[in-house]
């Protein structure tokens, strides 16, 4: 059995006839924190959402290539007729550059999704709420005041609670769009501690263009330039 | 160092500023003054609830103000749900052509002439009404409710839209990433976001539908009663007005539709202030 | 995954909806064709007079719409008229020179005049025409020029609103340009604010025409009447298309005058769709101001 959790052939991005991304080919390992750098505009924030398909909702774009990935221990080709697109986006569950908790209550947040999949046993969803904030190293934070407005926490407490309501539904791999560009030193430390601890569990794609971030935390840095992988 | 003619621009500006707004108070002013002797003569409270009659000197417009209440209470019955219904298809479950196209065509019946519904409620709807019911003429409250609320519904709808468009897209974002089907995007995280505004549409709806005339003058038959079903005839304020313009300008008769005019404006003030006391409380999803 | 029971159902519900508002404009339009498009021709609007002879007023029109599309005319014309001036002033002194206090207390009270139920309106035309017939001439009584004067106010706040929004949305650049080349602020209104937002108060002026032409509740209380051939003067009575509409429905005598209501309200309904049309041309995104008013 290879090691490769995600593999992407041939990929071509435009958007509004502009080439985005170009002939990008490349495979992630399970288990790991990859980090895509490069300088801003090259395509790295659109590679991530060709990995959930979550860039079909913008108008005037398009996509040509192969993408696999590895669902419940069997490579699924991404774009497959029969691959239910809620499905896919929570196994590969996706987080902002800027922290966007919906304006609801803490644990309404984290319960969010397991809603949307039609869980309704107060007990399970209190559980797997407390599980993810734990997850997230946020319960203790937090484990006061879950009926507070979400909007109230701290920049970086909202991006760890975004992190953790990616997570209550298990997914296999957690993308990551410039996580802490937003966030104070303090802060980015503790999403990063966050993501060094969650690699067991997940496959982690960062995007970032701090380096020293990159260096700190990833097991393998790809490098992005002109639409498409140069370095990696 | 301002020049001349810029001081003299900014006086006539201002001035006609001026003297457009005091056209919304000389409007409830001169209503009063005009309808000063009969609320004089009985006092204002009795006018509002007392029954019409005026062989027996009594111009109460009690009946007046309950057949508008009901028929545009019944009208938005009606036209709710089938905004909400609308504005789903629109914001959420319609393919992107369809729902471009059907909102284009909302747009287009909000300048559909009122005068044009009332047209073709009374020679189509009308009928269909005194055949299925069997009762009386066809000119019913549940007539003109029908017709008032096809013709609510588009504004409705559309403000019902815009308060879907105004919802911060980070939170759409969220929910997609999340897996959440454009159904439960509406449903989850739009529709409770939005329901301040979704407000706001009724409101302004209802002012539409008790303020039009034609739809009520043409279609509820405009018996003076306080209706006690929905096939009975009705008269709402605004036909009253248009029905009783007497010759005589100085009869009792005549001032009552002051009286009505009065209600009305009164109704409008407090819808306006509603809305705005709705929209200066900050949306909480801003 | 399958869609639970209440996403189902509001799928299937919003559908209903759709489809259910579609089927009625559809049956308005195709009730209104199916019994008018055969009237739909010129002896519909001139009657048995020809068209030149009536268009050069030298012979009265009797039986078609002519008169009444005249006068419908005549009343937008003159009521825009009106409207125009006093409203681009009024837009311009609410976006460029009221302070936030004064600016508070006028939107107010046009969003109160907005709502004011057109009936109302006609009442307020109807009692400034017996004040004016009583204290300055006894020829002043209901007439085009008191119709047109209270069409001009219900219309009024549409103009306000559309100028004071669109030059409210100009971007900061475009306000900076001419005052940084040494344009008084008069100057930059004329010169540049106003003609870069003429999309916005075009679209307004064209909504309101479409509102003049549609009101039947105003004109019935100010002078409209059903027969009174083409207006001689601002003073008097006149017809008009939505009041001839309303007429026929109760007082038609004959298959013939049922035939022309139709054509009549074809002709209006065709009449308010294109200028909504053009409004919505020149300008996207309309919404809020087109439906203020009931």
């Amino acid at each position: 059995m290879s090691n490769t959790k995600i593999r992407v052939e041939n990929l071509y991005f435009s958007y509004r006839g502009r080439s985005v991304l170009r002939d990008v080919s490349v495979g992630f390992a399970r288990n790991a924190i990859t980090a895509l750098t490069g300088p801003s505009g090259v395509g790295k924030s659109t590679f991530l959402t060709t990995l959930n398909r979550l860039w079909e909702s913008t108008r005037d774009a398009t996509m040509q290539g192969r993408v696999e990935i590895e669902l419940q221990g069997r490579m699924r080709d991404v774009y497959d007729r029969g691959m239910p697109l809620t499905e896919l986006r929570k196994k590969v569950a996706m987080v902002f550059q800027a922290p966007n908790p919906l304006p609801m209550s803490i644990a309404k947040n984290i319960a969010f999704p397991l809603k949307l999949a039609g869980e309704r046993h107060r007990t399970v969803v209190a559980g797997r709420v407390e599980q993810a904030l734990r997850m997230a190293n946020l319960w203790h934070e937090v484990k006061d005041r879950l009926q507070d407005d979400a909007r109230t926490l701290s920049g970086g407490q909202q991006q760890r609670l975004c992190i953790a309501r990616a997570l209550v539904l298990e997914p296999e791999v957690l993308l990551l769009d410039e996580p802490t560009s937003s966030l104070d030193p303090a802060a980015t430390d503790a999403v990063e501690e966050l993501l060094t601890g969650l690699k067991e569990r997940l496959t982690i794609l960062v995007v970032s263009h701090y380096l020293e971030q990159v260096v700190r935390i990833s097991d393998r840095v790809v490098r992005f330039a002109d639409g498409t992988i140069v370095a990696g | 160092m301002k020049k001349l003619h810029e001081l003299v621009a900014e006086r006539l500006l201002c001035l006609s500023a001026l003297a457009s707004s005091a056209i919304t108070l000389a409007i409830l002013a001169f209503l009063v003054v005009m309808g000063l002797p009969l609320m004089r003569a009985g006092g204002v409270l009795p006018l509002v609830y007392s029954p019409w009659a005026p062989f027996q000197g009594s111009f109460g417009i009690f009946p007046m103000i309950v057949g508008t209440c009901a028929i545009s209470l019944a009208s938005l019955v009606l036209a709710f749900p089938l905004s909400l219904g609308c504005s789903f298809l629109i914001a959420a479950v319609a393919p992107s052509a369809v729902s471009r196209g059907f909102r284009r065509l909302i747009e287009l019946m909000t300048g559909i002439p009122t005068v044009v519904y009332g047209f073709v409620g009374i020679f189509l709807l009308v009928p269909i009404v005194r055949e299925l019911f069997r009762s009386g003429s066809g000119m019913s409250l549940l007539t003109a409710a029908l017709v008032l609320g096809i013709m609510i519904t588009p504004t409705m709808t559309l403000f019902f839209c815009d308060s879907f468009d105004r919802i911060p897209k980070s939170y759409l974002d969220a929910a997609e990433a999340l897996g959440a089907s454009r159904t439960q995007q509406l449903l989850h995280v739009m529709l409770p976001l939005a329901k301040k505004g979704m407000l706001t549409g009724v409101l302004l709806a209802l002012g539409r539908a008790v303020g039009d005339t034609l739809i009520a003058l043409m279609l509820a038959g405009n018996a003076v009663q306080v209706p006690t079903s929905v096939l009975e005839p009705a008269r709402t304020l605004t036909a009253h007005i248009a029905l009783v313009m007497a010759a005589d300008y100085e009869s009792p008769e005549f001032r009552s539709i002051f009286t009505c005019g009065i209600v009305l404006y009164l109704f409008t003030l407090t819808v306006t202030f509603v809305v705005r006391a709705m929209g200066s409380a900050k949306d909480e999803a801003a | 995954m399958k869609p639970c029971l209440l996403e189902r159902t509001t799928v299937l519900f919003a559908w209903a909806a759709g489809l259910l508002l579609t089927a009625a404009v559809a049956v308005l339009f195709g009730y209104l064709f199916m019994h008018g498009l055969e009237v739909l021709n010129l002896p519909l609007i001139f009657g048995k007079t020809p068209p030149w002879r009536a268009l050069l007023l030298q012979e009265r029109v009797f039986e078609g719409l002519f008169p009444a599309l005249a006068g419908t005319f005549m009343l937008v014309l003159l009521a825009i008229c009106w409207a125009i001036p006093v409203g681009l002033a009024t837009g311009v002194y609410l976006s460029e020179y009221a302070g936030p206090r004064v600016r508070r207390v006028l939107d107010a009270l046009f969003d109160v005049l907005a709502g004011v139920p057109s009936i109302v309106v006609g009442l307020f035309g109807f009692a400034l025409a017996v004040f004016l017939h009583r204290h300055f001439s006894e020829r002043i009584g209901p007439c085009l020029l008191i119709s047109s004067l209270a069409l001009s106010i219900l219309v009024l706040p549409y103009i306000i609103r559309t100028t004071q929004a669109s030059l409210e949305g100009l971007p900061r650049e475009i306000r900076l340009t001419a005052i940084a080349l040494g344009a008084t602020k008069l100057q930059n209104i004329i010169l540049v604010l106003l003609p870069k937002s003429l999309a916005g108060v075009m679209s307004g002026i064209i909504l309101a025409i479409g509102r003049c032409a549609e009101d039947t509740a105003v004109i019935m209380l100010t002078g409209v009447v059903a027969s009174a051939g083409l207006p001689k003067s601002l003073l008097s009575q006149y017809e008009a298309l939505p009041f001839y509409i309303f007429y026929i429905s109760s007082q038609y005598t004959s298959p013939e005058e049922l035939q022309q209501g139709y054509g009549a309200a074809i002709i209006l309904l065709l009449l308010c769709a294109l200028l909504l049309l053009a409004a919505y041309g020149i300008r996207k995104g309309l919404t809020h101001l087109v439906f203020y008013r009931p």
